[in-house]
């Protein structure tokens, strides 16, 4: 099939629903998920639209089980979530269920209504009898404190009074008592001390346990609080500040007889309050728990129910009015399904005339499309977060399935961490049905959805530790070292050869810290160890230099061919879409500019490798300096590394100097040749959107059927295929503008691939400074 | 503050200035006032205003749907956003937010003042007061019977405090001795406001400046107009004109001194921010009228607010295009409920 390698092919298809089915019919196709819709109506603005009273009717209700969701989870009433989706309703019925909902709903405010009053009231009386308690002793405490009524002259003979003398002294003594919470007690106390000008007594005490505010229903801290005052207009001015301040008053019992009576009569009813509450609790747990059970499968239907009607707004009916018409972009190899799914649905409804569909031709642009399965999706996933490639474009997925775990191992070289990494990737992948794996945390979930990829750069990450020789930043010796310390001593050599050679004897090893190992002594270098890098590297000093040396070189190499990699995969592009003069013109310069430059410095390294031996390694030229020198031109003479470097390098140098101007230029004059030219050279199909071969035909096709269709065609607007101006500028604009992002990009990039050693080279050292720091090093790299 | 906000606004008020830049392009657009004013009935808007930044503010709202709901949901938003920022910022920004809700602080102790008189219940009047200007001493302004008592008693510690200096008085509290009492609240408010911008220094003057010059300018224009045809004395007129704007003092002598709207329109032709904005006004029958006018020249000058970055101007701005936006809604919405379709399209549209 190679759907993974271009989106799959797309047709638009006409479906004629009859209206009495098209409920149905689109209900079947949801339940197969086979097409897109494409908005008939966009110029018809969204309270205008056919079904806009059904949708109307679905939100409302949304909003009952919304609220039936919200009451059952504040009643504790666990949420049963079937695993099945069901379908959507079907439209018979809807009218019951909607009722039922609705009756439900009344039910259910009314019960809730209740209990919330009985609450409330209950409320109220606990914080009267708490007021009742605790203002009992603020008279007594008032006598203890006698200064504070000595200011009234009436009291002053009679200096110890208990709550009934001073009841004689007048009405005008007026109490207001209440609770108050606590964070406003103090402007509270402020402000009747400004209005009322201290001929007021605020007495005040916390209460121990905090108690639920009857009407927010928040559980505060509370005081008791009250006042005395004198004279009728204070009293009435101090209401007016209670009830600013949202006090709760309750009437002050004037005689202890009273406040007795009152206390006993609190507490009866109280207890009878307690009784019904729990009766109408356990009522309404009854109903949540009936309700519950099937709330969620309401939900879903609900929401199919909703979205089908949003799919029926996009239709546009036809003249007789019978008749639904939808558009849909359709896979082509799922038509078949899609013919299936129509006759289900009719034959479900039993329609006396089935829904049909007819694939109609267009030039516009179709959808992209790429099926994707457990493996492939989350390669799918990281390609689409750079962007979505355009009709069957070669869709780069398929490749990054090597490229990226690839790219990460370079990085992540050792095959001990890799393959811990590996393991848990497979037990991610061998438990993937695990209900709790699905539904988990953000960062287990984010593991969860890459498992594959997880999986494969754990296994790449053993293959790359294998070449780098690292299992857990050590080396494994497995088939012994290519290196020969021994041979470094004078006895293993005829004493002939001695001479030329720096050997080592005992004053040596002894007196020297670092001692060098000379490849170019016969039997110290056996030949290359047979995978990988040859362990005693693990031993030298100069360790780091050597593997530097050859992870940047691999770094670039990598990164040139990754690079030309994927200008090549242009090269299909152009190749697909019929525009060969893009290969010519865009391709072929891009990939010349690329190889002339960086082709060559792979070429120089390679060379360098095969070329010196360990003999001649003293007489190797730098590469870098070799490089720099390519674009510095320098006076003095060189010795390269072949003979006549100096001229291949020119003659790249204008190979790519000539191909900056063709990338620049080309393409945008060519199209503007061919613009200018097609009226005399006939080149009648150079157009620049998608043609297929038999697009004339289709283009007269879909003439005649906008004549046939007459007035109804003309009425949907986003039919007209909008047809490109050609616009020399704008295309000299994009076509400037890329040049420059490819050139620049072409260095910048292949910097940047320097970042595979670097990155590489930070794993090693860090396992190596800290094991305990490999995390981080990891979240590094995966980032 | 030191010059050159650009180096360290966005310190601490980056992550609020890049909120309300979001929060402005959720205003309606054309298009969507056109659609609303196609809208039959209030269901109808409903269902358009749920696929704006509105969202589905209406949803937990029973049917029927009056204007009224909407208009409270909407300003319940509107507040949301505010205390939003408001909780988010730091000085001197916070002060800022401070001065902006004391202007609806004034207008709802002059709304409660004013029910008290009517022997309303103050219960009834809350339900009006506008959410922004909300404070826990407003309940008890009708305590007051003087202004002095009203200061004394009630605002002595809400940031209103400061503007009642000019209007300690012990007259009783009339109908007319309330406005006169809200006029000269404002005058000291945006005096006090300016000054408090024009300290600030910065692009944060130089936004904010003209357009309080101009509400101020704005008040004196229609205090004048309010005050043809009664009692007020012209001495007592000219007390309660601010003095921030760009009318002062010639332009406000003259004021004082008018006598209808021809003389208004001859002072206002000295000024040229003024004389086109008078021109425009239509005579009687049709036309566009002082207020719209006004109106439209604020949206004009707060949409362009916006095009300055580093200053606390786009606080402001947004707020007045967000209530704006909520008074043309609630006007298209009063003309569909109340079947006068005629006069739709007499919203101000936010450009």
């Amino acid at each position: 099939m190679g759907s993974l390698f271009r989106s799959e092919t797309m047709c638009l298809a006409q479906l004629f629903l009859q209206s009495g089915t098209a409920y149905e019919c689109l209900s079947a196709l949801g339940e197969k998920g086979l097409v897109q819709f494409r908005d008939l109506n966009q110029n018809v603005s969204s309270f205008q639209r056919k079904f806009v009273g059904e949708v109307k009717r679905c939100e409302e209700l949304e909003r009952i089980l919304a609220y039936l969701v919200q009451e059952i989870t504040r009643a504790d009433i666990p949420l049963p979530e079937g695993d099945a989706s069901p379908p959507a309703p079907p439209l018979k019925q809807v009218l019951e269920m909607q009722e039922q909902l609705q009756k439900l709903e009344v039910e259910l405010r009314e019960v809730t209504k209740n209990k919330e009053k009985l609450r409330k009231n209950l409320l109220e009386l606990i914080e009267y009898t708490h007021m009742l308690r605790v203002t009992r002793t603020f008279v007594k405490r008032n006598v203890e404190f006698e200064p504070t009524y000595e200011e009234f002259p009436a009291l002053e003979n009679d200096s110890l009074l208990d709550y009934s003398s001073m009841q004689r002294l007048g009405a005008k003594l007026g109490f207001v008592s209440g609770l108050i919470s606590q964070g406003k007690v103090e402007a509270f106390e402020k402000m009747l001390w400004r209005v009322c000008k201290g001929y007021t007594i605020l007495t005040y005490a916390e209460l121990d346990e905090p108690l639920e505010d009857p009407e927010t229903g928040e559980v505060i801290k509370w005081y008791v609080f009250l006042i005395s005052f004198w004279g009728e207009q204070i009293g009435y001015k101090v209401k007016k500040i209670c009830d600013c301040y949202h006090c709760h008053i309750y009437p002050y019992p004037n005689t202890a007889e009273e406040r007795r009576e009152i206390q006993e009569g609190l507490n009866t009813r109280i207890q009878d309050l307690y009784t019904v509450l729990h009766k109408t609790e356990d009522y309404l747990r009854q109903v949540l728990c009936k309700a519950a059970e099937s709330v969620y499968s309401r939900v879903i239907q609900v929401k199919k129910m909703k979205a089908i009607y949003h799919m029926l707004n996009m239709c546009s009916f036809d003249v007789t009015n019978k008749c639904l018409i939808a558009e849909v972009w359709c896979p082509e190899a799922d038509l078949h399904a899609l013919r299936c799914a129509l006759e289900e649905g009719s034959r479900e409804s039993g329609a006396t005339i089935p829904s049909f569909m007819n694939i109609i031709p267009t030039k516009e642009t179709p959808p992209t499309l790429i099926r994707t399965n457990k493996f492939t999706e989350g390669f799918q996933n990281i390609v689409d977060a750079y962007g979505v490639g355009s009709y069957r474009e070669v869709n780069p997925a398929l490749f990054t399935i090597v490229t990226f775990p690839f790219l990460f191992a370079v990085m992540f070289g050792d095959f001990g961490h890799g393959f811990v990494m590996f393991l848990f990737a497979l037990l991610l992948v061998l438990n993937e049905n695990h209900p709790r794996l699905s539904q988990s945390q953000e960062i287990m979930r984010m593991f969860f959805n890459g498992r594959y990829i997880l999986l494969l750069m754990g296994l790449f990450s053993v293959y790359t530790g294998l070449i780098y020789n690292d299992c857990f930043s050590k080396s494994v010796n497995l088939f012994g070292s290519g290196w020969n310390v021994s041979a470094m001593y004078g006895a293993a050599h005829a004493p002939s050869e001695r001479k030329k050679m720096v050997l080592w004897n005992d004053s040596v090893v002894r007196h020297n810290r670092v001692l060098q190992l000379d490849p170019s002594i016969p039997g110290v270098f056996r030949g290359p160890y047979p995978l990988g890098i040859d362990p005693i590297w693990n031993l030298a000093t100069n360790r780091l230099t050597f593997l530097n040396s050859f992870k940047m070189k691999m770094s670039v190499i990598l990164g040139i061919i990754h690079m030309t990699f994927g200008v090549i995969l242009g090269i299909f592009n152009h190749l697909h879409f019929r525009k060969k003069f893009n290969i010519y013109l865009v391709s072929i310069p891009e990939l010349l500019f690329m190889l002339c430059i960086f082709g060559h410095l792979i070429f120089m390294i390679v060379y360098k490798w095969l070329l010196y031996s360990a003999e001649t390694s003293r007489v190797a030229p730098s590469i870098l300096i070799e490089f720099i020198n390519m674009f510095l031109f320098p006076t003095s003479e060189t010795n390269g590394l072949y003979p006549g470097q100096e001229h291949v390098q020119r003659l790249l140098l204008v190979v790519t100097a000539l191909s900056v101007p063709v990338l620049f230029l080309g393409k945008p004059l060519f199209l503007l040749w061919l613009h200018n030219g097609r009226s005399c050279f006939g080149v009648s199909r150079s157009g620049y959107t998608l043609v297929r071969k038999d697009s004339e035909e289709e283009v007269s096709l879909l003439g005649s059927q906008d004549i046939e269709e007459g007035n109804h065609q003309m009425e949907d607007g986003c039919r007209e295929v909008t047809c490109e101006e050609f616009n020399f500028g704008e295309i000299l604009m994009t076509q400037v503008i890329h040049s420059i992002e490819y050139c620049l990009g072409c260095i910048s990039n292949t910097a940047s691939y320097l970042r595979l050693w670097a990155l590489s080279l930070a794993h090693a050292h860090s396992e190596k400074l800290a094991p305990s720091e490999e995390d981080d090093g990891e979240e590094e790299t995966d980032s | 503050m030191l010059e050159g906000a650009e180096l360290y606004f966005n310190v601490d008020h980056g992550y609020l200035e890049g909120l309300v830049r979001g929060c402005k392009a959720g205003l309606l657009t054309e298009r969507d006032y056109v659609n609303l004013v196609q809208c039959e009935t209030l269901e109808d808007l409903k269902i358009h205003l749920q696929t704006t930044d509105y969202g589905n503010f209406l949803a937990n709202q029973t049917n029927p749907l009056t204007v009224s709901k909407i208009d409270t949901e909407m300003r319940k938003k509107l507040c949301s956003e505010f205390e939003y920022f408001r909780n988010h910022s730091l000085e001197p920004l916070s002060t800022f937010f401070t001065y902006m809700t004391c202007s609806y602080m004034i207008d709802n102790v002059i709304l409660l003042m004013n029910g008290a008189l009517q022997k309303k219940s103050v219960k009834e009047i809350l339900v009006k007061c506008h959410p922004l200007g909300r404070f826990t001493e407003m309940e008890a302004v009708n305590i007051a019977e003087t202004p002095s008592d009203l200061f004394n008693a009630v605002l002595i510690e809400t940031p209103l405090a400061p503007f009642f200096q000019d209007c300690m008085s012990e007259n009783i509290l009339d109908e007319l001795n309330i406005e006169l009492l809200r006029n000269k609240l404002y005058k000291s408010y945006l005096e006090a406001f300016y000054k408090f911008c024009k300290n600030h220094g910065d692009v944060t003057a130089e936004i904010m400046c003209p357009i309080l010059e101009f509400e101020a300018d704005r008040r004196a224009f229609i205090i004048t107009l309010n005050s043809f045809g009664t009692e007020l004395s012209k001495e007592e007129r000219e007390t309660l004109f601010p003095t921030c704007g760009k009318l002062h003092p010639e332009g406000l002598r003259l004021l004082a001194q008018a006598e209808d709207f021809e003389q208004m329109k001859r002072v206002a032709e000295h000024y040229g921010v003024y004389k086109p904005l008078f021109e425009a006004v239509g005579d009687g029958s049709g036309g566009k009228t002082l207020e719209d006018v006004f109106y439209e020249h604020e949206v004009q000058m707060n949409v362009l607010a916006f095009n300055r970055q580093f200053h606390y101007g786009v606080f402001y701005a947004y707020t007045k295009l967000k209530e704006q936006e909520m008074r043309n809604i609630v006007w298209i919405a009063e003309c569909i409920s109340q079947r006068h379709r005629t006069k739709i399209n007499n919203y101000i549209p936010i450009l």
